[in-house]
């Protein structure tokens, strides 16, 4: 399936349930930070407008029955010209012997006909938040990091107020896709819809992006292929052939998706990096009541350890860390001369890197439209949940008891009981 | 017109669990779905008085009520109460200890920033009984 192809978009989420697999052990309810997952039928369920992408369940489930749609190798016979953009995260994925142009190398071997380096969409961000966001006062503090597409989901659900502080710059995967896209169109005469570009995953909610993008109109990234499903293919393509000279990388670019890697590259003095979603809503909740003043930079991460440990990935994070950063100490530092950060400061103020679509809030928490009306249900809420144990067992198929209560109350549960309370009755019955 | 009301303990000393109730009171107007912008506020002044309450008190309880047409929170504790309130209000005025200090908070801003944020702010204080802060915000 190419992306783009489907007619609803507006509801893909790349995160789905393999129903077979699951066993409605209750693990995935309790990890999801947005109570997107109910157990209905004895299997569980996401409900799509809650869900963020953020793969928390697929990592969780010990059955592997949550799974990401992702594309297969066969989308590359939809292009004459094929573009692979593997996200950085792959350099970390290999033995330490392996160097970057072997890796990429063999990554072109399996059917591409270039390998693009994400590296240039991390150095064009880079420079243009040191060179003018962080200049001017256009976009509140602390700057947000737009990379991760989970994190903008969930603020646009839980912390709607901090929209405005959100960096209105595309990702360093989607500047790179328009610029590889743009060149290669011009090198090889191929009409644009003719070359594709096939980004090399290790995110979920990216490819829920592609599709159905966040700030921008229409993605230029054609096809989203797992890491995790390609890195196979990679290994036994590995010194098969000549060795070409690919890599243009640079220290900073290769530390962008290590947490902390873009504040330090942007040079930013007063940033907190977050990591893991959990900790990322905690420290969100201290920007949002102004607790963190003075701060410039908050870059959060929905992944442990930042995008090398996304879902996708093969390599523990924290190991994959230590090689990015062994491979980073042998490259060199980025230079940029003033002419190329003026071009790219251009390319920000005509909105061919820029997010030239407002991110909207998603009041999806909210009970009702009618404020009066969200207040009998809040009080209705509440009565039921007098009469509830407390437990956040999940039998009831929600993952807390307010959840549980909320479901009734909203109308999308008229099936389930709470197992504690009926036996609770039932005892005292029989006394 | 229907009235909701929340009520939150919050103890003396207890940094461990200082903000939940400002933490519980977003989450209860953002599912009302109030305005953000009001919500924020909310949160702000919520979350100062509860620290107050937290630092310089004995012990109190945060409330919650809501109307049709305004939210108003009230910050009810036992302590020694503030002698000057028209002293205590003024920027920069802070009787925070050291130890607090380092903690991050005595900057003297508290009371200022709920003032600012609330569109109706009372404090009301008796010496060796305690204080009262209320404010309404209208949505
Ligand atoms: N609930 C209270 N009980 C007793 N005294 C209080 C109370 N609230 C405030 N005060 C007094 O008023 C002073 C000013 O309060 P305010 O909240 O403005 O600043 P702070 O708490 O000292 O510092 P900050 O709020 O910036 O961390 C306090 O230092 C304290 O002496
Ligand atoms: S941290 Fe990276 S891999 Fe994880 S969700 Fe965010 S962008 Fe995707
Ligand atoms: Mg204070």
């Amino acid at each position: 399936m190419k992306a783009g192809d489907s007619v609803d978009n507006k509801y893909f989420h790349s995160v789905v349930l393999q129903e077979d697999r699951c066993i409605g052990c209750t693990s995935c309810l309790k990890v999801c930070p947005t109570e997107a997952i109910r157990l209905r039928d004895g299997k569980a369920r996401i409900i799509g407008e809650k869900c963020i992408d953020c793969g928390e369940c697929i990592r969780i489930c010990p059955n592997h029955a949550k799974n990401a749609v992702t594309d297969k190798l066969t989308v590359l016979q939809n292009f004459k010209y094929k573009i692979a953009i593997p996200s950085l995260v792959l350099y970390g994925q290999f033995a330490n012997k392996v160097g970057v142009n072997a890796m990429l190398t063999a990554l072109k071997e399996i059917g591409f006909d270039e390998v693009y380096e994400a590296t240039i969409g991390t150095e064009i961000i880079t420079k243009v938040i040191q060179e003018k966001i962080l200049k001017e006062d256009k976009i509140e503090r602390p700057l947000i990091n737009s990379s991760c597409p989970a994190i903008l989901r969930l603020i646009q659900i839980r912390f709607p107020d901090l929209l405005p502080n959100v960096v209105d710059i595309e990702t360093p995967i989607e500047i790179t896709a328009r610029i590889a896209k743009r060149d290669a169109a011009l090198r090889t005469g191929f009409d644009i819809s003719d070359i594709g570009v096939i980004f090399i995953t290790p995110c979920t909610a990216r490819v829920t992006s592609i599709r159905n993008p966040l700030g921008i109109e229409q993605s230029y990234i054609d096809a989203a292929i797992s890491m995790k499903e390609i890195y196979g293919h990679i290994i036994r393509n590995l010194n098969a052939g000549v060795e070409e000279n690919i890599t243009l990388s640079t220290r900073e670019s290769m530390e962008w998706s290590i947490i902390g890697g873009q504040s330090k590259a942007i040079g930013v003095e007063k940033y907190i990096a977050v990591d893991g979603i959990n900790e990322v809503i905690k420290v969100l909740e201290e920007i949002e009541t102004g607790r963190l003043e003075g701060l410039e930079f908050f870059e959060g991460m929905a992944c442990v350890g930042g995008c090398i440990g996304g879902p996708l990935t093969i390599e523990n994070p924290y190991i994959a860390k230590a090689k990015l950063q062994s491979i980073a100490r042998d490259l060199p530092c980025k230079e940029t001369s003033e002419e190329q950060i003026k071009q790219y400061i251009k390319m920000y103020e005509e909105g061919l890197i820029s997010l030239t679509e407002p991110i909207e809030p998603r009041a999806i928490m909210k009970l009702d439209k009618d404020i009066s009306v969200s207040m009998k249900k809040m009080e209705m809420i509440e009565e039921i949940l007098k009469h509830l144990p407390g437990l956040d067992c999940g039998v009831c198929g929600a993952p807390t008891c307010r959840a549980f209560s909320e479901d009734i109350v909203k109308g999308e549960n008229q099936k389930s009981i709470c197992i504690v309370k009926t036996m609770e009755t039932f005892k005292k019955k029989k006394n | 017109m229907s009235l909701i009301q929340y009520h939150f303990n919050v103890e003396k000393d207890d940094f461990d669990r200082a903000g939940e109730a400002s933490s519980n009171i977003k989450k209860i107007l953002r599912q009302l779905g109030i305005d953000a912008a009001i919500i924020r506020k909310v949160a702000i002044s919520t979350y100062e008085a509860e620290i107050n309450v937290v630092i310089h008190s004995l012990g109190g309880v945060i409330s919650l009520e809501i109307d049709t047409s305004s939210i108003k929170i009230t910050a009810k504790d036992r302590g020694p109460g503030i002698a000057n309130i028209e002293l205590a209000m003024q920027a920069g005025y802070s009787t925070a200890s050291d130890k607090v200090r380092e903690m991050g908070f005595g900057a003297g801003m508290g009371l200022p920033n709920m003032e600012k944020c609330a569109d109706k702010f009372e404090v009301e204080s008796v010496v060796g009984i305690g204080t009262t802060i209320t404010m309404h915000m209208y949505i």
